[in-house]
């Protein structure tokens, strides 16, 4: 299950590294519509987020410690939170569709967003890879925490 | 603020709410106490924000804020009655108080993603698959963390999160089966026109045609996007022969804001069968309404729109007289048409432009140079509508304005969306800041045509999650549902109907009933105070609650659906059926 664990979170460190292959694809793309970013939608909505639970259920299933386990927690609802954001900065455009400056705020946090998803990922692959190699994960405090 | 804002505030505060908590329990977990205090008593302002934002959304309308009453409320008051004692008198050991933290967190979270998920109508399958997803993950985190929850407590969360979700899929699974839309082929009676006076012939084929000085590949009619101008005098009969020599995915001409008899609406698999490569279609009606209309195909609409099936229909009320200037907007694969153009006009010529907008999305238009008026919208005269200047109208997807002056000596501009499009010389106006006219408000009002109403519909726009298919989608929904599962709502024949339409959602969107004009009767609920607006196409924006009216007095099955047509391709289509 460790070894498992290992490539879940390798192939959805994968699946990110493509993602912004895909926002770039989507950013170049001409002509420019909703169509162009296609990809980018498919994998951020069904791809990534099957991928996050499927590594959350591994690492449970590891028996990882439970710090690695919450870690594994994080890069779904960061996924969620990126699926919100680019919501509102589509909200936020004005009255026929153009974008502001709120709006263009907000959509800049997507990309801020993204990289901190990615910074979680590599973390909890390494976590992963410590884990299979029969090293415990340092940081014992979550482990036993008094009754 | 209007309540579009205060939609897009609650959905911030309610992320917040929700990271907030979750962040606090797992500060506290790792036993960092003052940045779990810190973090938790921000998740505790976010909470309370939320509940101002739902007061305020459920003062503008129990659509906007029922699920965030009925189901967020309480999952948020558990929340702060169970993690709201640790911040407030903290253990000095923070860390048993994570799992109340966490708790907290997953209670927002779940409210969030009901709201996100499916929040209207408010459905018990919903509330327990929420209450099953928070109990289960407490229960786990509990075991995680160590601090053994007792057997009876242990197994009580168990009970309750499979029976939350055995009950609540049940419910998700079977409530309102697809009802399917009962096809009215059969149902057609020949309208009787008479003999054509007007024949056009347009055929659908793949083409590369030129926009912006490119070459583009294009769906077209007649080899041309737009394709040919339909003109017509009002007692004529036309008749179009449509032909598709080679659109795989088949064409229809549907004619946009006229009221054509049911069999002519052009709506594949409702009012007729697509037209496949190789074979035609005859449209026979009268013209019976003056005014810009346009015509495009209904099949594979949103594609086979935006790849140029598309074209105007004017109807003169009778000899032309002036400048007649028809301006149809589109984007093809990215480029702007209609190529700008230059027209001589003399001093004191009456001048009418004919705005189309062929888009999915809403056009600024704004004419420099001149005082105008707005003497129709969507093809039906306003009432002495008043001179305006320095005003920009925007058109809804689908929609139409004329504009109407008489030409000045020096040089008037139009724009669209600060891109000229006709102009009569240069001019150099800078239009962006220009207030932007509200038909509701302009021309003079008369009494209304009726007194009450036999029958009222609401429709309320909304996201949500679509499991029906073969794949999930997250849907554009109307009450909750998306096509083709969206029941048709029913009405009588000869009745005068009221339509609510509320915009639940964080975006805009054009709605168009097929084959019948509506009244608007106000918006927000503020009444329409202007010339009588007779519209087929109105921008619904987030937060506003329209009220039209319509009476049912063109029988059949009728497409009733958002004019954003990739919005309408994910689910926001339903229909109107005659009893």
């Amino acid at each position: 299950m460790r070894r498992a664990f290992v490539i879940v979170s390798a192939v959805l460190l994968a699946a990110f590294a493509l993602q912004f292959v895909f926002a770039a694809v989507g950013a170049f793309t001409k002509p420019a519509g909703d169509g162009a970013y296609a990809l980018h939608s498919i994998t951020g909505m069904v791809v990534i987020p099957l991928l996050s639970l499927l590594t959350m259920v591994c690492a449970a299933l590891a028996r990882a410690p439970g710090r690695v386990v919450a870690q594994s927690v994080l890069p779904l609802g960061l996924v969620l939170l990126q699926a919100l954001i680019a919501v509102l900065a589509n909200a936020f455009t004005d009255a026929s569709g153009a974008s502001t400056a709120l709006s263009l705020t907000i959509g800049a946090l997507h990309a801020v967003n993204g990289i901190i998803a990615v910074h979680v990922v590599v973390g909890v692959l390494q976590a992963a890879e410590k884990l299979a190699a029969g090293r415990p994960a340092e940081n014992p405090a979550v482990e036993k925490s008094p009754a | 603020m209007t309540t579009g804002s205060v939609l897009a505030l609650d959905l911030v505060v309610a992320v917040l709410a929700a990271a907030g908590w979750l962040g606090g329990g797992a500060a506290a977990a790792t036993g960092r106490r003052r940045l779990a205090l810190g973090v938790g008593a921000a998740a505790l302002l976010a909470t309370l924000a939320r509940a101002a934002t739902t007061i305020a959304l459920a003062r503008a309308g129990w659509w906007f804020a029922a699920e965030k009453v009925i189901i967020a409320a309480p999952l948020s008051l558990a929340a702060v009655l169970v993690a709201g004692p640790r911040l407030v008198r903290p253990p000095a050991d923070i860390r048993p108080a994570a799992v109340a933290l966490l708790f907290a967190g997953y209670a927002h979270t779940a409210a969030l993603l009901v709201t996100v998920l499916h929040g209207y109508p408010v459905s018990a399958g919903a509330a327990l698959l929420a209450v099953a997803g928070v109990a289960a993950a407490t229960a786990v985190t509990w075991r995680f963390l160590g601090a053994r929850p007792s057997r009876t407590v242990a197994r009580a969360a168990v009970v309750v999160s499979l029976a939350a979700l055995v009950t609540g899929t049940g419910l998700a699974v079977t409530t309102g089966a697809a009802p399917g839309v009962p096809h009215a082929h059969g149902h057609r009676d020949e309208p009787t026109v008479g003999a054509p006076t007007k024949r056009f012939t347009l055929t659908a084929a793949s083409a590369v045609v030129t926009a912006n000085g490119r070459d583009v590949a294009a769906w077209a009619f007649n080899g041309q996007v737009p394709g040919p101008q339909l003109t017509a005098t009002v007692g004529d009969v036309l008749e179009v022969t449509l032909r598709n020599q080679d659109i795989d995915r088949g064409v229809t001409l549907h004619w946009h804001g006229y009221d054509v008899p049911n069999s002519q609406d052009g709506v594949p698999g409702v009012t007729q069968a697509a037209v496949l490569p190789g074979q035609e279609f005859v449209y026979r009606f009268h013209a019976d309404q003056a005014g810009t209309y346009w015509y495009h195909t209904h099949a594979a609409s949103d594609l086979g729109v935006r790849m140029g099936l598309h074209g105007v229909l004017v109807v003169h009320p009778g000899p032309v007289t002036g400048v007649d200037v028809t301006v149809p907007v589109h984007a093809l694969a990215g480029h702007p048409l209609p190529a700008p153009s230059v027209a001589q006009v003399r001093a004191g010529e009456p001048v009418r432009l004919r705005l189309i907008n062929t888009d999915s999305t809403t056009h600024r238009y704004a004419l420099a140079g001149a005082s105008f008026r707005v003497v129709a919208i969507d093809g039906a005269d306003l009432r002495d509508p008043p001179p305006l200047a320095d005003t920009a109208v925007l058109i809804p997807a689908g929609g139409r304005y004329d504009l109407a002056f008489s030409a000045p000596a020096t040089p008037v501009a139009l724009s669209v969306d600060g891109r000229a499009v006709w102009s009569t010389g240069p001019v150099t106006a800078v239009t962006s800041g220009w207030p932007v006219l509200d038909p509701l408000g302009y021309g003079a009002a008369t009494p209304a045509p009726w007194s009450r109403f036999d029958q009222e519909l609401t429709l309320v726009l909304d996201r949500g999650l679509d499991l029906r298919g073969l794949l999930p989608r997250y849907a554009h929904t109307v009450n909750g549902a998306a096509d083709p599962d969206i029941p048709p709502q029913v009405v009588r024949h000869g009745a005068v109907v009221k339509l609510r339409i509320v915009n639940r959602s964080l975006v805009v969107h054009p709605w168009h009933l097929h084959g019948h004009h509506v009244l608007v009767l106000s918006r927000d609920g503020t009444p329409s105070t202007g010339s009588p607006l007779w519209l087929d196409s109105f921008d619904v924006r987030p937060g506003e609650v329209w009220e039209v009216a319509f009476h049912a007095d063109n029988p059949g099955m009728w497409a009733n659906h958002c004019h954003n047509l990739p919005h309408a391709d994910a689910g926001m289509t339903l229909h109107l059926m005659y009893a």
